[in-house]
């Protein structure tokens, strides 16, 4: 194991009633200035880099994932289409797609393409800007997509435009192109050595950094590492915090490499950051 | 007074922090995870001519063959009447009795169980949620109305309970009378320990009849070994002591007791043939021949007294 | 003297008759009540160890220790319609054991080795974990100890192992013996026709 440690930080908060998650947290994303984007019940909330409720406003659906592009609009995706909403919160574009766009759970971007998990039909989609089909990923194997017991699909698409994607049924992160060529996979089952995957189905989520490091969320029992681009571990994150019934924590990292990873249970957004950073 | 006022401070912060946590306890239970999504392979997917296959589900024992042991229940008690009554045979009782012990006992392992159904009835009497099929209703009612009319023909050669401790029978003594009254009283105790720990709310809810069935463990050839210990103890008490089990403490025969009292036929010594010689209040292992007169209440219809008579065994000896 | 017996039997015959009267409206109101044919089964919901929401604690072996059948009458089914069909099912491997060198943990979960696993499906030679695999639980073996059930539960698994009673065992007692055990009052009497679903709840879900 690697020499990283992390700590703590408090959680981003949620003093005041705007700031909290009545029913559900969902999604987490981090944009380019660092500003933290959660969307649950049916609302999208964003905090500033210090945990302060910033903006907040409905979405038709609840969401299930959401992520922001260079332009900072922020696309959140729903069951059956995705929003694609202005810095303000205006509603700029909606996409549905009958057969192709059920839950959405992951959304990321790879040169001005817009990638989208559809966790119905088990793959990644792929739409150019505009909002036109471009092609599945993962789904041209034996399983007919991703292995998903969890019930999300999760991916991101690391700088060299490589989409890192959970498949938790085989206990792996598979890499794949943008016109679904399979490159590899790292990560395997281990229920004793951290450096595995343990359970049925782990890692569920997942977040790449701006290095090129791959961070993991797993349930039962809830835990947090990091990993690097060639599959070994650089750090347990955490494996404490979260209620143990916690499935399916959504990940963020910012450009501080702080780490923001979701409990869906107790509605709360943990934060943590390496052990001598400046905070 | 001084250190009261923090040490309530910490009781009311103790009982707050017991409150979050039993609070959170709570919340973590109402947990429903969602399933937007079909995560469950389906056979279309799994492809390769998988076929799901069905969830076993094996049915209980088919309702007519339950009505069937309510029939079978009343014909083995009109044949106990008949046989005692009509008869007076001895032997034929012993047959009968073996047969009940075989079906009712050994076969349907004591399960038409009109004892451990007190409990059932007293909860459906008193509980509105609570509900029992109509065949445990006819099981329970039915030996009650017997009794009512010829007496205690249940006890005698149908139930499986009595029937087990009615073969160990080899050397009875005569429990005294006061004893055997005093003792006779024990059931009546037991019925009503019964009745309350059964009415009780349903969490707290007590069958005690069952949990300490002295016999169905036998049946059954398994079962805890306190059931066991105290099955053995019965039959061994039994061997001496005639059917300890029904005249002291079975909570369905103080039911039938009181029931017999009012049949208007029954088990007789008859006057006009008595010899006085006293062999049947000798023969009856139950003491229910007080007096040189059968005692309806406490007869349990074993045909022994008529077995020992001289009048009955040559007919036309009397007067 | 036969005035007397005669009143004497008057009186009976009118206590008689009260008492017949009284027994059977009982019965009357009992049978005016009942459901039919009901049958112990095993509440899901309540189950400690199907209940959501309850990691972390330990397995609970009431059902196999209680019932009066040796072996006892509640055993572990699998919902085949629920099931992951998962590479790595906790509730077959023990998956806190070490791995051995196919990449697998080295150990089963249930003591009696009840659970058969096959992978179905157009089979991968190459990639084992390319594969769907089926777990049917062998009703003979399983003892209801509920290892798998606890392991199968969410968030480790999906839930589609439970115990539930076989009526086929079952000898129907008045009053289950388990169910006097159990501290989560998780078994009940049920009609017939339901009870034989594998996921029942005494009250059902919204």
């Amino acid at each position: 194991m690697g020499s990283m440690h992390y700590r703590r930080l408090p959680n981003v908060r949620r003093d005041g009633p705007d700031s909290r998650f009545a029913t559900a947290l969902r999604g987490l994303a981090v944009d380019r200035r660092d500003r933290i984007y959660a969307v649950g019940d049916a609302e999208v909330k964003i905090f500033d880099r210090d945990g302060r409720l910033q903006r907040r406003w409905p979405t038709s659906r609840p969401g299930c994932s959401v992520a922001v592009d260079e332009y900072d609009r922020v696309y959140v995706g729903e069951t059956g289409q995705l929003e694609i909403f202005d810095a303000t919160g205006r509603l700029a574009d909606v996409w549905r797609h009958a057969s192709r766009l059920g839950r959405v759970t992951a959304i990321d971007f790879a040169g001005g393409d817009v990638l989208v998990g559809d966790a119905n039909d088990r793959a990644i989609r792929r739409y150019d800007e505009h909002g036109s089909f471009m092609n599945d990923i993962g789904k041209n194997n034996r399983m007919q997509g991703f292995l998903i017991p969890n019930g999300v699909i999760e991916f991101a698409v690391d700088r060299a435009g490589v989409i890192q994607a959970a498949n938790p049924g085989k206990h792996r992160i598979e890499r794949y192109t943008l016109d679904d060529r399979l490159l590899g996979h790292i990560g395997r089952f281990d229920g004793v050595d951290p450096a595995g995957f343990p359970g049925c189905c782990n890692p569920t989520n997942l977040a790449v950094d701006v290095r090129g490091r791959i961070y993991v969320t797993e349930k039962a029992d809830p835990r947090v590492k990091v990993y690097n681009d060639d599959g070994t571990l650089v750090a347990v994150v955490a494996s404490e915090g979260f209620d143990p019934n916690c499935k399916n924590m959504d990940i963020a990292v910012d450009s501080r490499g702080r780490v923001y990873v979701t409990d869906p249970v107790r509605l709360d957004i943990l934060a943590f950051e390496t052990e001598g950073a400046a905070s | 007074m001084t250190s009261r006022a923090p040490r309530s401070v910490r009781l009311l912060a103790a009982a707050v922090l017991a409150g979050v946590l039993s609070g959170a306890h709570v919340a973590a239970q109402a947990i429903q995870y969602e399933r937007p999504v079909q995560v469950a392979p389906q056979q279309e997917t799994i492809g390769g001519g998988y076929v799901t296959p069905d969830v076993q589900r094996p049915r209980p024992r088919e309702y007519w063959l339950q009505v069937a042991d309510v029939g079978l229940l009343a014909v083995a008690m009109a044949l106990a009447v008949w046989f005692v009554i009509e008869r007076r045979s001895r032997a034929w009782t012993l047959t009968l009795t073996a047969a009940s012990l075989a079906y009712f006992g050994f076969y349907r392992q004591g399960c038409i169980c009109p004892i451990g159904s007190i409990q059932n009835v007293a909860v459906a009497l008193t509980d509105s949620t609570y509900s029992i099929p109509m065949v445990v209703t006819a099981v329970f009612f039915m030996p009650l109305v017997v009794a009512l009319f010829v007496g205690r023909a249940f006890c005698g050669s149908v139930c499986p309970l009595g029937a087990m401790q009615e073969l160990v029978v080899l050397k009875p003594i005569q429990v005294p009378r006061r004893l055997d009254n005093a003792l006779g009283l024990l059931k009546y105790v037991y019925l009503a320990l019964a009745i309350g720990l059964a009415i009780r709310p349903e969490i707290a809810r007590d069958f005690v009849i069952c949990r300490f069935d002295p016999f169905v463990g036998f049946f059954r050839r398994e079962g805890f070994a306190h059931m066991m210990a105290i099955g053995a103890g019965f039959l061994v008490l039994g061997t001496v002591v005639g059917r300890p089990y029904c005249r002291y403490l079975c909570p369905y025969g103080g039911l039938l007791s009181w029931c017999s009292r009012l049949a208007t036929r029954g088990v007789t010594i008859t006057p006009a043939k008595e010899l006085d010689c006293g062999l049947c209040a000798k023969a009856c292992p139950y003491g229910a021949i007080d007096r040189m007169r059968a005692v309806r209440k406490e007869c349990l219809y074993c045909a022994r007294c008529y077995a020992s008579c001289p009048c009955e065994a040559t007919p036309g000896v009397a007067v | 003297m036969s005035d007397g017996i005669t009143r004497r039997d008057a009186l009976g015959r009118v206590v008689r008759g009260t008492v017949l009267l009284g027994l059977g409206s009982t019965a009357g109101f009992l049978i005016n009540k009942a459901e039919g044919q009901v049958v112990w089964q095993v509440d899901t919901s309540r189950c400690v160890n199907s209940r959501l929401g309850e990691a972390g604690a330990e397995v609970c072996m009431l059902c196999t220790t209680q019932c009066v059948v040796a072996q006892s009458a509640v055993r572990a089914i699998n919902s085949f319609r629920d099931c992951g069909r998962c590479y790595v099912c906790p509730a077959y491997y023990n998956i806190r054991s070490a791995v051995d060198e196919r990449g697998l943990p080295s150990e089963k979960l249930c003591p009696r080795d009840a659970i058969r696993r096959t992978p179905i499906g157009f089979v991968d030679p190459e990639d084992p974990a390319n594969n769907f695999y089926e777990y049917v639980i062998e009703e003979e073996k399983c003892d209801g100890c509920g290892l798998c059930v606890k392991a199968c539960r969410e968030p480790l698994g999906l839930g589609s192992i439970v115990l539930k009673v076989r009526h086929n065992l079952c000898v129907d007692c008045n009053r289950c013996a388990i169910s006097i055990a159990c501290p989560h009052d998780a078994l009940f009497q049920h009609k017939v026709a339901d009870a034989l679903e594998p996921t029942l709840a005494r009250q059902p879900q919204p």
